[in-house]
């Protein structure tokens, strides 16, 4: 079985131990960064650092590929719109497309930029286990006056949980419904329009009931939505601090570069 | 412990599913409880739980009324239910994660989180699947899996609603192994089924019908009384051989309808006093 694009690989490394907050913090702040950078010194640093921070993971390259390669499609396509219809210099002519230098350019960065942001959110997802992410962001938001949108962080952190956890039981569903219904003679092939209402509502049905029974068993095992602690204890280190000062130094580096 | 007095419901859509129930359950018991589809069980296990809260009666959980939100962490804490569809049960992405849900809840330290889990992880016999994520596991050792997460809460009563019908048999007799060792060491025992075998060995059956109580009783006498053969209950096949064999004389001793060994041994027995 393949193992899904951006998995948690257990390890006990110096970037494993970090607490999830400073990589959250770390990777949101790199992601601001890499839009920020506008020239190829940069970029080349942020490779750079990237590629250290990689080799103290000890996680296998095939992490990497695996968050970049489904992507490429889409930002090679990003690259070509903008080599072609940036203004500039043109530096060869297809009937009348004219890609200009300026594009290239442009098109190179903004293609690294989408390759730092997979290659960092890999890092960070490989790297921690999911539930102390979503517990780290937890924490990050508690002191956020979230009660205004009706919610707490708490709920919050839930339901990026139980999401993760429940949207393979609906894919699952969608299947079963289908065979269900195959096995009565609808033909999907044949019948693409006719048999959407046919597949929606049992689907419709059987995933509220899914849902239904998941929040019973939630109720039964004492879920509230109010304050609950977690099995992951947070606790900045040394470590978390020393890194935080080195991604600091590293910032304003890059920004007077 | 809990004592249901008077208990009626309906559901919003005016479904009566429970008819002046009354019910007392005592601490160390096993009881097992039947009924065909539609007659109240799942009502009244979440009813038990204090899940579902009475229009009329009370349920009183150790003294607690289901009915005081104030009291329901403490109720929490006191009863679990196990259901019968593993899938539905899981909120974590490792079995680890999931066992600590309960906890969690309960506001635990992260040490104490991982006691729970760790003791949880051992009663079921889960240690090696503490990383997998529970999705990848089979009926069996997902309803486990579904039966740690509660243990997890150090509940003193454990529901369990149909958790073996989705299971094939086997798995079925290793969760129903796991569930009798609770009892032995003194956790009270609510077994709902429709699988008469299962509650050879419990402590007191209820059969429900429509709602209401029809017979209670040791399963001894339950099995014994004709009126469930009206009411379409089959019984165990091990039960209607020593009914028959009575009939012809040959009287094979209660305790010995457990299971096809005992019973084959008292035969052999019999046999070599001829
Ligand atoms: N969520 C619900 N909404 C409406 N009616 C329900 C609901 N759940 C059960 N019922 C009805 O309540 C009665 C008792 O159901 P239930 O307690 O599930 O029985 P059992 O578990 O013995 O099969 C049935 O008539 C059933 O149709
Ligand atoms: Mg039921």
């Amino acid at each position: 079985m393949q193992e899904p694009v951006f998995s948690y690989v257990p390890g006990a490394s110096i970037i494993h131990r970090l607490d999830p907050r400073t990589k959250v913090t770390a990777v949101m702040l790199l992601g601001i960064l890499t839009f920020r950078i506008d020239n190829f010194a940069g970029i080349v640093a942020l490779f750079a650092f990237f590629f250290v921070l990689a080799l103290l993971s000890g996680l296998p390259v095939k992490v990497f590929l695996r968050a970049v390669k489904p992507m490429m499609l889409f930002i090679f396509f990003i690259f070509l719109t903008q080599m072609f219809f940036t203004d500039g210099r043109p530096f060869a002519s297809y009937w009348i497309l004219q890609p200009s230098l300026e594009g290239l350019e442009k098109g190179l960065k903004l293609a690294a930029r989408f390759i730092f942001l997979l290659l960092f959110a890999a890092l960070l997802t490989a790297s921690t286990d999911p539930s102390a992410i979503t517990c780290g962001v937890e924490r990050m938001v508690r002191p956020l006056p979230l009660r205004w949108l009706g919610i707490s962080s708490f709920e919050l952190a839930t339901m990026m949980n139980i999401s993760i956890a429940f949207f393979p039981l609906l894919f699952e569903r969608v299947e079963r419904t289908k065979a269900a219904q195959t096995a009565r003679g609808m033909d999907f092939v044949k019948n693409p329009l006719r048999s959407i209402p046919a597949l929606a509502i049992p689907l419709l049905r059987g995933i509220i009931r899914d849902a239904e029974e998941l929040a019973l068993a939630m109720e039964g095992r004492g879920y509230q939505g109010s304050r609950r602690t977690s099995i992951h204890e947070l606790s900045m280190h040394k470590n978390d601090w020393r890194a935080l000062f080195m991604l600091a130094l590293f910032i304003l580096f890059i920004l007077i570069l | 412990m809990i004592r249901l007095e008077k208990v009626s419901y309906s559901y919003p859509d005016g479904t009566p599913a429970l008819e002046n129930l009354n019910l007392v359950i005592k601490k160390g018991e096993f009881i097992g409880i039947i009924g065909k589809n539609g007659s109240g069980k799942s009502t009244l296990a979440l009813q038990l739980s204090g899940l579902l809260k009475p229009q009329a009666g009370r349920v009183m959980i150790r003294g607690m009324d289901t009915r005081d939100p104030s009291k329901l962490p403490e109720i929490r804490k006191f009863v679990g239910i196990v259901f019968q569809n593993p899938e539905t049960q899981f909120v974590g992405r490792t079995v680890e994660e999931d066992l600590a849900f309960g906890p969690e809840n309960l506001c635990f330290s992260p040490m104490e989180i991982r006691k729970c889990v760790d003791m949880a992880l051992a009663e079921t016999g889960l240690e090696k699947y503490r990383h997998r994520s529970p999705k990848t596991l089979s009926g069996g050792q997902g309803q486990c899996s579904a039966l740690a997460g509660v243990l997890a809460m150090r509940p003193e009563c454990l529901i369990f609603d149909e958790v073996t019908s989705m299971l094939d048999p086997e798995s079925g007799i290793s969760v129903m192994e796991i569930i009798k060792k609770l009892h032995r060491k003194g956790k009270t025992i609510v077994y709902i089924t429709h699988n008469l075998e299962e509650l050879h060995d419990a402590d007191r059956i209820i059969v429900m019908e429509k709602g209401k109580v029809m017979l209670e009783g040791e399963p001894k006498s339950i099995f014994s009384d004709i009126s469930l053969k009206t009411l379409g209950f089959d019984l165990p096949s091990l039960i209607e051989l020593a009914e028959t064999l009575k009939t012809h004389g040959v009287i094979i001793p209660w305790e010995k309808t457990a299971s096809p060994q005992s019973f084959a041994e008292e035969i052999c027995q019999l046999f070599l006093k001829t």
